[in-house]
């Protein structure tokens, strides 16, 4: 972006101002109420925008990343992809105009970007981030309500036959029944305060017994050597392994909302993306997220394919 | 240094063939005293330095005597175990694979065992964790003793082929049985060969269970994963330290069970 020319900027400028009539309507139009999916044809609210998006290393980052470049194209920009790896690689990128836009998570936001403790996680995570990242001049659009996150997870047979939802009901299933309360986890979230010991102390119970195991053979030994395992939300392999992942009632863990954050000189010079990428944000749940992971981890397909058959069976790309 | 490794005319063939070779000298008093005394300082430096650290919770869960403990003797049941293994498959194969009738499948069972070496432990337990769902203190030795049947075989076998033909046929001339000539001139004679191969094979299993820790089977790998996992040093240097004591310890007692097991007059 800092290489646009004269002619790039009266373009930019010119898009600014379609984007803004866009808006008005987008407004109105979603006061009336629109029935899912967004309305796909094509537009140039963004035409003449030369944008550089990128991602972290694992799949979810991937498939968010190409969602975001179908819709930044379907809208009339020159959109290419930068992958990356570790957080804070990337955000260094950002911060560097190397890349224009990523997606980050409310909670790398709170502890690896701000500096704070998973101890003193404010109620509305995601405001608090994006207010302290103002100072930093990067912007944080509209979460997507996916929470990548971690989660307790058991068998689904298991689950509907002890009537498993919450961890409430898991901290009293295994109180009731301690030789049944066997947790697979890794080494992490066996040691961070914001995992297992955390847990346990927010639910008032123990786990009877601990295996320690490398994250990828969680997944696999729930329902075999331990009824419970650590998982990831939204990871695919939730789905292979036929699991379910419990309900954090309590809201105990920290939360890991999706964003696509830039800076924000990048939003004031295209403020449309904000009202595009809003509705794909907000259709980005957990269970959608998940199955779309599922289909590149466990089925092989590429994230890339993913996401652009996901944008056009939405709708959101014409 | 009296107690280094004296490569001899016969350590000069052994390490010809791949085999490690034996240490021929006794030890003097000090040469005995000055390992556990350098052990001891390390350790002792290891415990001033960690307490000189200002530990924060993940830390403490991790760097306390009693969780320390635990993974060392957990450490320490697997590579003695491991090893007790591998000397009841290795040495009988050695001595299996010496006699001449042998010949027909020795070439065969040579290449399992040498896959068996080339695969590495990470490789095998994983192999086991996914595709079998085996996991945990016997799947984490069956990993280890797979690794390590190759050393001690090796050795075995030159042990035993580099006992001089004069000998074997004045014991046979004497008129005593096969059996007994392998028993009381063929293995007495390999046995410093032998037990450089188990010494090897300890050192190595003191190293390689550290993976052990992936697949719950517990050991001081789970002090190096939880300082890895959660980019903590202090952590991450106390596992590798004890593990690097563990593996010293290991060989130095080792190396005198060599030097007392040692037939008189080798």
């Amino acid at each position: 972006m800092t290489r646009s020319t004269g002619r790039g900027k009266t373009v930019a400028a010119l898009g600014a101002a379609v984007a803004m009539l866009l808006t008005a309507c987008g407004g109105s139009s979603g006061s009336t109420g629109s029935s899912g999916g967004g309305s796909g044809e094509s537009t140039d609210a963004l035409s003449g925008a030369n944008l550089t998006v990128g991602s972290k290393e694992f799949t979810e980052s991937d498939i968010l990343k190409y969602i975001t470049i179908a819709a930044l194209t379907n809208a009339g920009a020159q959109a290419k992809e930068v992958s990356l790896s570790g957080s804070a690689t990337v955000r260094e990128a950002l911060l560097s105009k190397d890349l224009d836009m990523y997606w980050d998570y409310t909670g790398t936001g709170w502890v690896n970007i701000l500096g704070n403790t998973t101890t003193d996680v404010p109620s509305d995570l995601y405001q608090a981030v994006s207010d302290a990242d103002k100072a930093n001049g990067v912007a944080w659009l509209k979460p997507a309500p996916l929470n990548d996150t971690y989660r307790i997870a058991v068998n689904s047979d298991f689950a509907s036959q002890n009537n498993l939802a919450t961890m409430s009901d898991a901290a009293a299933y295994i109180q009731a029944n301690p030789d049944q309360g066997t947790l697979c986890a890794a080494s992490e979230f066996i040691n961070r305060d914001d995992g297992l010991p955390g847990l346990e102390k927010a639910y008032g119970f123990k786990f009877s017994n601990v295996n320690e195991l490398d994250l990828s053979l969680v997944y696999t030994q729930v329902g075999s050597g331990c009824n419970f395992g650590e998982v990831f939300s939204t990871d695919g392999r939730i789905i292979a392994n036929k699991l379910t992942a419990l309900e954090d009632d309590k809201n105990f863990f920290v939360e890991y909302k999706a964003a696509l954050t830039m800076r924000q000189e990048t939003l004031d010079m295209y403020p449309a993306i904000a009202d595009i990428m809003a509705p794909i944000s907000e259709a980005l749940t957990d269970k959608v997220i998940t199955e779309l992971n599922a289909k590149v981890d466990v089925d092989g397909e590429t994230a890339e394919d993913v996401a652009n058959q996901w944008m056009q069976d939405m709708g959101f790309v014409g | 240094m009296s107690s280094g490794v004296d490569v001899s005319a016969g350590g000069g063939l052994a390490a010809a063939a791949g085999v490690v070779p034996v240490s021929r000298h006794r030890r003097s008093l000090a040469g005995y005293l000055g390992m556990p005394v350098f052990l001891a300082l390390v350790l002792v430096a290891l415990y001033l330095y960690v307490r000189s650290q200002e530990l924060d919770s993940i830390e403490v869960r991790s760097l306390n005597g009693s969780f320390l403990l635990a993974r060392t003797w957990e450490h320490i049941q697997l590579t003695v175990i491991s090893t007790i293994f591998v000397i009841a498959i290795a040495i009988p194969l050695g001595v299996l694979f010496t006699r001449p009738f042998s010949r027909s499948f020795r070439p065969g069972l040579l290449a399992v065992v040498n896959i068996g070496q080339a695969l590495p432990t990470i490789g095998v337990l994983a192999l086991l964790a996914v595709a079998f769902l085996f996991i945990g203190t016997w799947a984490a030795i069956v990993g280890l003793v797979a690794y390590t049947v190759l050393p001690v075989l090796r050795n075995t076998m030159v042990g035993l082929q580099q006992v001089d033909e004069n000998i074997l046929e004045a014991g046979r001339g004497m008129g005593i049985s096969k059996f007994q000539v392998l028993r009381r001139i063929e293995l007495p004679l390999a046995v410093p060969i032998i037990l450089a191969g188990v010494r090897t094979a300890l050192v190595i299993n003191v190293g390689t269970a550290t993976l052990a820790a992936y697949i719950n089977a517990g050991g001081l790998g789970r002090v190096i994963v939880a300082g890895l996992s959660t980019n903590r040093l202090t952590v991450q240097i106390v596992g590798a330290v004890l593990t690097a004591v563990l593996a010293l310890l290991v060989d130095y007692i080792a190396g005198i069970a060599e030097d007392v097991l040692r037939p008189k007059g080798l």
